[in-house]
């Protein structure tokens, strides 16, 4: 990430911090000087960076971006794609992107508490009558007698990293099920490739996945899906999050960029959480995401993965602050984020419906 | 001798002297603690953000946690045991394997060229190979580290072997020393020197590959302990994970160091 | 223990070392092996000992080794061969350790070689605290140790200062006249040949041929540096060998 580390330097630089001994610090200051997204001198639209996932959950914000929701908001949106939700976090703390769209980790929350990141708007949700994230055993361990989530205990469950929402997920069903924690051997694998790799061959007893991939492992037989997230929390799993120098400085922009943004939303759940209902309309926007996911598989083999894909989303991006509220307390009941915080600090309720709110 | 007026006597001008470091004992010290100054004194006066770069004391305070909480422990014994049991299988093959290519032309002319094709592989690039073969428990990170050890000792072997003196192997054949006598009294000892450099380096890249090999399926050790740092971006325990790895560095070269002192002691 | 050594050829690749080189080395006297550099000296001395095959011909032992022999052919080398990580006791040892004796009869004859090499306040030194005269007493201890029948030397005393030189010959002198050792001595130098060979061999250049043999009566402990007669066979022996080497420089330098 030169781009970023450059970034940093940067801030170094134009903070004073190193200026003196830099000694040329009054040339390099304005060179590298972060120049995010300020409105453009000539009167033309905004320039905006949204950092996305190449994933079917992202596809509101690309519809709203197809079908020039943005454009209309005088918006000029440009994509940055990541591999991982925390490096979206990252870039916009250090201000190479405007906007992310990923699940909520303990690395975001800890960058959020340093005050670089707001969260504006909620996105996809575990909800009890929409299928979400799966609970998959191994074919071993279901032999075994692994076949629900509340048999977890003295299992082993494969993450990607201590601290990411496969983390949470563990903590909440582990809460449900009433058994510690500490019972289940979380296995971080760092991707979820790997997750799956160890889940086939048996070396992990369990992970948690999203919805298409739990199918395409059931029905190939690699192994079983045992149980649903959704049965056990309502989960507000990823987000749409902004720098606080944004909400900060220019509220009317991310005002904007919110209401293009609820368009997608709109539109996406009109059709894609219900695919039955119309299905030219289903593939038309099928097609629409394939510009985007699974680029390099051809539409017929893309289409049913993108719509498999489809999870819920929540309605006009509303923000579930009370689940967000309870994350933080996990992450803090856990030992990983200091507690001198909580969702207050991280939380701009100004853009979108917030409910569920904590007295 | 003309005479010479005492004003035309002048001393030799002195042109020798420089190109010859000598030991400043106190230097390394206070750089780094100029160092360590500097950069509390920007964090403390709020000139660098504390995500950017925290300050010293706030990865000492990160690092006092780890004491406290008594998790210290915990990382340090799981590391320690990866590094002690991966490492001293991996020197030990590696002395054997060296050993063998150094004195049988087989060896050399059929392991040689294998080595030398698996050297530069980056160990963390096979650890999905290794977690297949050796699960995701302690064996693929032991064999991580095992690999990673490997090596450099057989390579640092083999040119030690190849190093030691003919005349002293004929010598030792001279007098009717058994071959295994001849290994066991002349050519090991003799390769010694460049076995001990080997080591020093085998453990290094044992260090090194310990936050690799913790990245899959560890719930402790230094390694795991940094990554999750990184996950959760807390970067005084970032960096109060690093600085113990660094100590760790330092602790190792400091055994093998003294090590070196005692078995090498013939060397004056 | 007499050697015969047997219409000895060696052939390196395609370069003949050696040719047909017949000799006989007898027992209780020093043989003096002389010739100008690369006529294949040590190459034959290596022969002798059985550290190399002869291409063809054959290196006889006559008769059995003295009783309570460890090593018949033994060598001491021109750089000493001492092994830098064992003490003057460590090193002569290492000749022993091999070897079917009780501890005590070890001790018994490290202490014993030793002192015949003047050597026993040093026993627990290192090599490199040695001076390279000392490094070659230590070198004849060991090869003492063994109780050999013929001594290999291979120009002992060439890495040796001028000094040193003349004070280990006249110990290699009193130690002949004690031990009555065999042994056969390589050397370039002639004043070290005429000081201590019974018998001195003059090989001709590449390929080594026995070129002169020449034999001086006078026994060892009347021979002084600078006796006349022994400048005289010096002289005569440099007759012998000067067109040799002067050719044998020329081919180096070509090479």
């Amino acid at each position: 990430m030169p781009r970023i580390a450059r970034r940093l330097l940067a801030r170094l630089v134009v903070s004073g911090g190193l200026a003196v001994a830099l000694g040329t610090a009054g040339l390099l200051a304005p060179a590298f000087a972060p120049s995010s997204a300020s409105a453009a001198e000539d009167g033309g639209a905004d320039r905006v960076v949204v950092g996305a996932l190449r994933f079917t959950s992202s596809a509101p914000i690309f519809i709203a971006y197809e079908r020039g929701y943005f454009a209309d908001e005088g918006l000029d949106v440009a994509f940055s794609f990541f591999q991982g939700a925390q490096p979206v976090a990252v870039a916009i703390a250090s201000g190479d992107v405007d906007f992310g769209l990923t699940a909520l980790t303990g690395g975001f929350f800890n960058l959020a508490r340093n005050g670089a990141l707001k969260v504006i708007g909620g996105h996809f949700h575990e909800v009890p009558d929409h299928e979400g994230s799966a609970v998959l055993a191994s074919n071993q361990a279901y032999d075994a007698g692994l076949t629900s989530p509340e048999a977890l205990a003295g299992h082993s469950l494969a993450i990607t990293q201590v601290g990411s929402s496969f983390h949470y997920m563990a903590g909440r069903i582990a809460e449900a099920a009433g058994f510690p924690l500490s019972e289940i051997s979380l296995k971080p694998m760092q991707k979820v490739g790997a997750m799956i790799g160890a889940l086939k061959s048996g070396q992990v007893d369990s992970m948690i996945i999203v919805p298409h991939i739990a199918h395409a492992l059931d029905k190939a037989g690699a192994a079983k899906i045992i149980g649903w997230v959704n049965a056990y929390a309502p989960y507000q799993v990823t987000t749409l999050f902004t720098s606080t120098r944004n909400v900060a400085e220019r509220p009317a922009l991310v005002e904007r960029f919110v209401r293009a943004y609820q368009r997608g939303i709109a539109d996406y759940r009109a059709v894609m959480l219900d695919q039955e209902a119309d299905p030219a309309a289903t593939d038309e926007m099928t097609r629409l995401i394939h510009q985007y996911v699974y680029t390099d598989r051809p539409y017929d083999k893309a289409a049913p993965s993108i719509q498999a894909g489809a999870i819920y989303v929540n309605e006009n991006a509303r923000l579930d602050v009370g689940d967000v509220a309870a994350q933080v307390r996990w992450f803090q009941d856990q030992g990983l984020l200091a507690t001198d915080f909580d969702h207050t600090d991280i939380v701009d309720t100004r853009f979108v419906e917030a409910y569920n709110v904590p007295d | 001798m003309p005479d010479v007026r005492p004003q035309d006597r002048r001393p030799v001008p002195f042109r020798g002297g420089g190109f010859r470091p000598h030991p400043l004992p106190w230097a390394g010290p206070a750089v780094f603690l100029v160092l360590l100054a500097v950069w509390e004194g920007a964090a403390r006066a709020g000139l660098v953000s504390p995500l950017v770069l925290p300050a010293p004391s706030a990865a000492a305070a990160a690092l006092w946690s780890l004491v406290e909480s008594g998790r210290l422990w915990l990382h340090l014994s799981a590391s320690l045991q990866r590094l002690v049991i991966g490492w001293t299988l991996g020197t030990a093959a590696g002395i054997g394997l060296g050993l063998c290519i150094g004195l049988f032309s087989l060896a050399r002319a059929g392991l040689g060229p294998v080595v030398a094709a698996l050297f530069p592989i980056p160990k963390i690039a096979l650890l999905p190979l290794f977690i297949i073969w050796f699960g995701i428990g302690e064996g693929s990170k032991v064999a991580t580290l095992f690999f990673g050890a490997l090596f450099p000792t057989i390579i640092a072997t083999a040119g030690g072997v190849d190093s030691v003196d003919r005349t002293l192997i004929r010598m030792g054949q001279s007098f009717g020393l058994p071959w295994r006598d001849v290994v066991l009294k002349i050519v090991l000892p003799g390769a010694l020197p460049a076995i001990l450099s080997g080591a020093r380096i085998s453990a290094s890249i044992a260090i090194i590959l310990l936050v690799a090999a913790e990245m899959i399926g560890a719930e402790y050790g230094v390694g795991a302990y940094i990554l999750l740092a990184g996950n959760m971006m807390a970067t005084d325990q970032l960096i109060a994970g690093v600085a113990l790895l660094s100590v760790m560095g330092l602790t190792v070269a400091f055994l093998i160091g003294r090590a070196e002192r005692w078995l090498l002691r013939w060397r004056g | 223990m007499n050697l015969s050594i047997e219409g000895v050829s060696h052939v390196y690749g395609r370069t003949t070392a050696l040719d047909d080189i017949t000799l006989t080395v007898e027992s209780g006297r020093v043989l003096c092996l002389i010739g100008p550099s690369g006529c294949g000296k040590s190459t034959l001395l290596r022969l002798i000992g059985g550290l190399e095959r002869p291409s063809a011909g054959s290196v006889l032992q006559e008769g059995a080794p003295p009783p309570g022999c460890l090593n018949p052919l033994t060598y001491v080398f021109q750089d000493f061969a001492l092994l830098p990580w064992r003490t003057v006791a460590g090193n002569v040892a290492l000749a022993l350790e091999h070897h079917r004796l009780g501890r005590a009869e070890r001790a018994e004859i490290i202490a014993d070689v030793l002192a015949r090499t003047k050597l026993a306040d040093f026993r627990d030194a290192f090599p490199r605290q040695l001076s390279g005269g000392m490094k070659q007493r230590v070198a004849i201890a060991r090869a003492l140790a063994v109780r050999p029948a013929v001594m290999l030397m291979d120009e002992p005393l060439s890495a040796l200062d001028g000094q040193t030189r003349e004070l280990l010959m006249d110990d290699l002198v009193s130690l002949w006249e004690r031990e009555r050792f065999t042994a056969v001595y390589v050397t370039h130098n002639l004043a070290e040949a005429v000081r201590l060979g019974h018998t001195i061999v003059v090989l001709s250049r590449r390929p080594g041929r026995v070129h002169a043999t020449l034999t001086i009566d006078r026994p060892l402990a009347d021979r002084q540096p600078g006796d006349a007669d022994l400048e005289q066979h010096v002289a005569h022996l440099w007759d012998l060998m000067r067109a040799e080497a002067e050719a044998a420089d020329r081919e180096v330098l070509d090479a």
